[in-house]
Formats: structure tokens, C-alpha cells, sequence
């Protein structure tokens, strides 16, 4: 039996994976449950011996085998069921809180650009405004110079001519280009504005969302036993006899102990 | 557990060791839980407001202690009552909170509501009858049946060493001897005494407040110093701690005094062990001196299970000292051994 028990135990190993506790942290995991090995081996070899136990007699090995696989698979599905119902909830409480802590994020970038935005735009149309004065101011003061230098024509009469269509001019083309300007910011503050309007939609449902997985708090009905039936000593157990005889010694001495008054 | 449904799913075997510090549980469902001894209830209605819980153990209750009413209900390994007809508030009181913990403990088992549950408890071998009667009443309204045993005996068939077995089980509290040779141990059979994990942390303390002057510290520091660095023997590291002196961290090297401290069980282990031994079938005195088990939380001691084998080498001539793998779990997993082994015509007869 402990050849066996050592094969279980080698196969087990080999199954199992290592990680640091390092690694495992840095994943955020901040608290593990432990099976030991033993526990796994006793959890399989009480499948085995069960399954055994039935079909003892006469059945050839592979009725034994296929027994015993489903029925290590029944006893590990029943745990297995409740501990994903269990981590299938923690999962979702997790994957909601990051996707709140996601878009919190986002909707606070999103917003902080905006405000960027408009700031920007205030500044760059206040100086380039200033700039294109200077230019205007410049080519009108070269057309002067030009007209001075003849002399049948009044200067204040040229001087107006020629302000008065300048800033016709410039005049249009300004409107035209704060036009086309204002409409493209209204667009980017639009879109922005409506991102997060719908940020703000979806943190909402998530959070909702996470308010109804928290409500559903514990369904943990706990955990299967690895029996189905009252066990005893192992018929094959090498020290039967004296186990037997133990456990007879501690249950008279639990009787004498636990007999009612009066009963 | 009269109101719930059908118990046809299974049967989950629980064992449990009721220690002085520790309660814990092994099951066949896998799980393993440890819980300190410890039971609080909220002194006051603003408490209770505040903490949620009209109970709370372990390591939350030690956390909460300032607003709680704090009860050890296992102090010096068994349940302080008495069961006279006089029982005052307090034992009565103390009897709840023992109730409470193996309630709690069987829970932390986690059990299915349509499973047997069938528990066997490994309690101090020398409990009281009273004592015992006091265990079983408070285990009966949680599981469908349960039995007690002697503490070291579930150690010791945890491990199938059925007979000729001498356990040692440092506890908290105390220190319990115990000789097994196949039948249940009687009387005669057991060793205990007081010096113990506390008793070395108060002799750690001593030490610490007689050889560093102005260090501050409290008896949980000393404690945690004595689990992380406690030895006997050649020291395998410098015992380097840091200690508040006026305020201000300083470095004290207290590897000498972790020995002096930890080396007060060697000798009334040996003088146990001497007893236990000199007392017993001349013709089986060597085989028991030779599977000597050291369990309980302070045989996590480094060097302790060499140095008894040495002194019994010594006083004896011949020795051999084992230390159990899993000192925490010994006792759990033992019961839950013994659950497992034990017939269903006796469970249903205790049921
Ligand atoms: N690593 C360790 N080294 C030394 N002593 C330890 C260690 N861990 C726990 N202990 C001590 O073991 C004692 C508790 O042992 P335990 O078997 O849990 O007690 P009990 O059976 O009384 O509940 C305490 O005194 C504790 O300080």
C-alpha cells in the first residue's frame, strides 16, 4: 500500500506547479490555502479504496479502474462545483472593481483633457490674434509708404481707401477662419463631452453591478467530504485488529461519559 | 442540528484539537483551519453597534480586545468549570465561550448542511470528568455525533505508532507526557506539568528585562521573538532583535538568552520521560525509549527534539527523539483519524 501511496504521491508532484510567494504577490494574491500533499493522496486514496472495496469480487480490472476514476471525478467535481461557484463571484467582485477603477481613470483623464482643451484654445486664438494684428498693421504702413511716394492723391484720402479695404479683407477672412475654428473645438468638446457621459453611464451599471454581487455575499454551502458512507477501519489495514480494539476502548469510554442521567 | 434537511450527501469527519492557545480542525473535506482560543463578546451595546458581531474569536477578538469581554475558556487546558450547582456568572459565562469556540471551530470545518457530521475531539489527557462532560455538551449542539480522546493518543495513531509510543505535547500551558501501549492511557500513563511556551516566554522576559536595561517590549513581542528565533543547543543564526529604548529602535543580541530561555523544558521533559520509562515493562523500556514523539507548538523549538535525545542518551542510554511534522495539525489530524477508523454502530449509538 505505501508503494502505491508513494506512486500517487510522485504523480501528484509531477502534476503540480511551482511558484514563489513572490510571484504569487506580485499577481496580488495575498493569501493562499494550502492542500497539502497528503491530504490530496488521502482524498485519491479514498477513491481508490471505496471503489475497490465495491468490486472486489470477480470484476475484471478495468470495471475497477473506471470506477474508481468516476468516482475520484464525482468527489472532486462536488468540491471543485462550489469552490468555482465561490471563486466565480470573487472573480466578478474583482474584474467589477477594476473595470470602476478603469474607467474612474478614464473619465478623469478624459476630463482633464477637455479642460486643457478649452483653456488652450482660449489662449492660442487671444495670441494669434495678436499676431495677425501685427501683420496687418505692417502691410498697411508698406501700402502707405508706396502711395506717399506719388503725389496727385491725398494722403488721408488714400490712407482711408486703402484701410478700409484692407480690413474688408481681413475682416472676412477672420470670421471665416474663427468659424471653421469654432466649429471643430465644438466638435472635439462634443465627443469628449458625450465619452463621458457614457463613462459616466458605465460606472454606474458597474457599480450597480457590484452592489448585486456583494448582496449575493455568502453562498458558500461548504465543502463535500470525500466519504459518502460511515467508513470503520480499512479491512486491509495491517494493524486492524488493535485499531478495532481502540476504538472500542474510546467509544465505551465516550458511552460511559455521554449516557443521559436517567436514560 | 434538528432543523436541517437530509443528511444523505455524505459524512464529513471532523477532528479537533482543543488546545490552551489553539483550537484547530482537520476534516475529510480537506479543509485545515487553526483558530487561537480566544473568545470576545462586545461590552457594551455601542461596541456591539460598532464591531457588527455579538461574537468574535482568534486573532480578531486578541485585534478588538479593548471592547470586548475576552475569554481563554480553555486556561491551563481545560475548561474552567467546575459544574457545581454553585456555578457562578463567570463560569457560566466561560462555559459560552467555549461552547462558542467549538461552534466556530466546526464551522471553520466547513460542513454541508446535508452531510453527518461526526467529530472527534482530542482534549487534555487530564481534563476533568466534569470537564469532559463540559466539552461533549457544548460539541453536541453543533455536529450529529462526537467523541472525546486523550490528546497525546491522537497524536500518536495520527501517526499509527499504536503502541509503545511516549508522546510529548508542548503546549501553551503546560507540558503533557503521555506513554501509549495499545490500550487507552491511564492515570498512571501520564506526565504533566507547568513549564511550558509561557514559561519560557516568561523566563525570556526576565532575561531580556535583566540584561537590556530601558528596553520596551510586551509579552506577545517576547512571545513572537521566542516562535521565530527559539532554540536550544548550537545557536544556527544570532538571535538580533530590534527593541524600543526611550522611543528610539535598538539592536540587542538576545541569541544567549533565547537558549536560557528555550533549555527550561529539557529538564522536566527528562525527568518526565525518566519517570514514564523506569515505570514501565522492564522488557519493553528500550523500544519505548526509542519512539519518542515531540508534539504541540513548542517542540517548534530548534534543537529540541537533539537535545532530549541527548540527555536521554545521557541519563538513560539510549534514546531516540522524533519531532511530529506538522506540530499544529498533529492532534487534528489525529482525531480525524481516529473519526475515520471508528465504526457507525458506535457513532449511532452516540448520536
Ligand atoms: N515556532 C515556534 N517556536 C517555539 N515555540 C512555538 C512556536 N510556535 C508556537 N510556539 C509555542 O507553542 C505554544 C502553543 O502550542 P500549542 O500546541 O498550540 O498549544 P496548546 O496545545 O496549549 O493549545 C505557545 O507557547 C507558542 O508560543
Amino acid at each position: 500500500m505505501s508503494g502505491f501511496k508513494e506512486t500517487l504521491k510522485d504523480a501528484v508532484r509531477q502534476m503540480s506547479f511551482r511558484t514563489s510567494l513572490e510571484s504569487l504577490k506580485k499577481k496580488g494574491v495575498q493569501q493562499v490555502s494550502v492542500l497539502g500533499i497528503d491530504r490530496i493522496i488521502a482524498l485519491i486514496e479514498a477513491a481508490v479504496h471505496r471503489s475497490l472495496r465495491q468490486h472486489f469480487h470477480g470484476i475484471e480490472r478495468e470495471a475497477v479502474a473506471d470506477a474508481t476514476k468516476t468516482e475520484f471525478l464525482r468527489m472532486l467535481r462536488s468540491n471543485e462545483d462550489l469552490q468555482r461557484q465561490k471563486s466565480e463571484v470573487e472573480r466578478q467582485k474583482e474584474r467589477a472593481e477594476e473595470e470602476i477603477d478603469v474607467l474612474r481613470r478614464d473619465l478623469a483623464n478624459q476630463q482633464q483633457e477637455l479642460n486643457l482643451k478649452l483653456e488652450q484654445s482660449a489662449m492660442s486664438v487671444a495670441s494669434r490674434y495678436q499676431g495677425e494684428n501685427a501683420a496687418i498693421a505692417k502691410k498697411v504702413a508698406d501700402v502707405l509708404r508706396t502711395l506717399s511716394s506719388s503725389e496727385n492723391l491725398s494722403v488721408a484720402v488714400a490712407e482711408e481707401k486703402v484701410m478700409e479695404l484692407v480690413m474688408d479683407v481681413v475682416s472676412s477672412e477672420r470670421k471665416a477662419a474663427e468659424e471653421a475654428r469654432a466649429a471643430l473645438r465644438d466638435r472635439e468638446v462634443e465627443t469628449l463631452q458625450r465619452r463621458i457621459g457614457k463613462l459616466n453611464e458605465s460606472l454606474g451599471q458597474t457599480e450597480r453591478r457590484l452592489q448585486e454581487v456583494a448582496a449575493m455575499k455568502s453562498i458558500d454551502g461548504g465543502i463535500s467530504s470525500i466519504y459518502r458512507d460511515v467508513q470503520g477501519v480499512a479491512a486491509d489495514d495491517a494493524h486492524q485488529g488493535k485499531k478495532k480494539e481502540l476504538m472500542a476502548e474510546i467509544f465505551k469510554a465516550n458511552l460511559k461519559l455521554q449516557r443521559k442521567p436517567g436514560a | 442540528m434538528s432543523d436541517s434537511p437530509k443528511k444523505d450527501h455524505g459524512v464529513l469527519y471532523i477532528g479537533m484539537d482543543l488546545g490552551t492557545s489553539r483550537t484547530s480542525v482537520s476534516a475529510s473535506n480537506g479543509v485545515r483551519e487553526t483558530v487561537y482560543s480566544v473568545v470576545g463578546y462586545p461590552k457594551d451595546v455601542v461596541s456591539m453597534k460598532l464591531l457588527k458581531k455579538d461574537v468574535l474569536f482568534g486573532k480578531e477578538a486578541i485585534e478588538r480586545r479593548l471592547s470586548l469581554k475576552m475569554f481563554k475558556p480553555l486556561e491551563k487546558g481545560v475548561l474552567k468549570y467546575t459544574g457545581d450547582a454553585a456555578m457562578d456568572a463567570e463560569a457560566k459565562q466561560n462555559l459560552k465561550a467555549a461552547s462558542d469556540l467549538i461552534g466556530e471551530a466546526i464551522r471553520l470545518a466547513k460542513p454541508r448542511k446535508d452531510e453527518l457530521v461526526y467529530c472527534v475531539i482530542g482534549a487534555p489527557a487530564e481534563a476533568s470528568l466534569k470537564n469532559r462532560e463540559a466539552i461533549i455538551e457544548a460539541a453536541r449542539a453543533h455536529v450529529d455525533s462526537v467523541m472525546l480522546c486523550s490528546e497525546p493518543f491522537s497524536v500518536a495513531y495520527g501517526l499509527e505508532w499504536l503502541e509503545d509510543v511516549l508522546v510529548i505535547d508542548i503546549g501553551a500551558g503546560t507540558t503533557d507526557l503521555c506513554r501509549m501501549h495499545g490500550t487507552m492511557p491511564e492515570e498512571a500513563d501520564q506526565v504533566m506539568f507547568e513549564i511550558a511556551g509561557d514559561a519560557v516566554d516568561a523566563e525570556l522576559k526576565r532575561l531580556i528585562e535583566e540584561s537590556c536595561p530601558g528596553a520596551q517590549f510586551t509579552m506577545q513581542m517576547v512571545k513572537d521573538i521566542k516562535e521565530r528565533y527559539g532554540y536550544v543547543g548550537e545557536p544556527s543564526e544570532r538571535c538580533l532583535v530590534e527593541l524600543p529604548v526611550d522611543g528610539k529602535p535598538t539592536q540587542f543580541d538576545l541569541t544567549d538568552q533565547m537558549r536560557r530561555a528555550c533549555s527550561i523544558l529539557i529538564d522536566p521533559i527528562l525527568k518526565g520521560i525518566t519517570k514514564l520509562v523506569a515505570s514501565f515493562d522492564p522488557e519493553f523500556q528500550t523500544k519505548l525509549k526509542n519512539r519518542v514523539l515531540l508534539a504541540g507548538g513548542g517542540s517548534m523549538v530548534k534543537g529540541l527534539d537533539s537535545a532530549v535525545e541527548k540527555a536521554m542518551k545521557e541519563r538513560l542510554g539510549s534514546g531516540k527523539v522524533i519531532r511530529i511534522e506538522e506540530p499544529i495539525y498533529g492532534g487534528a489530524n489525529g482525531a480525524l483519524k481516529i473519526a475515520h477508523d471508528m465504526p457507525a454502530e458506535f457513532w449511532e449509538q452516540l448520536k
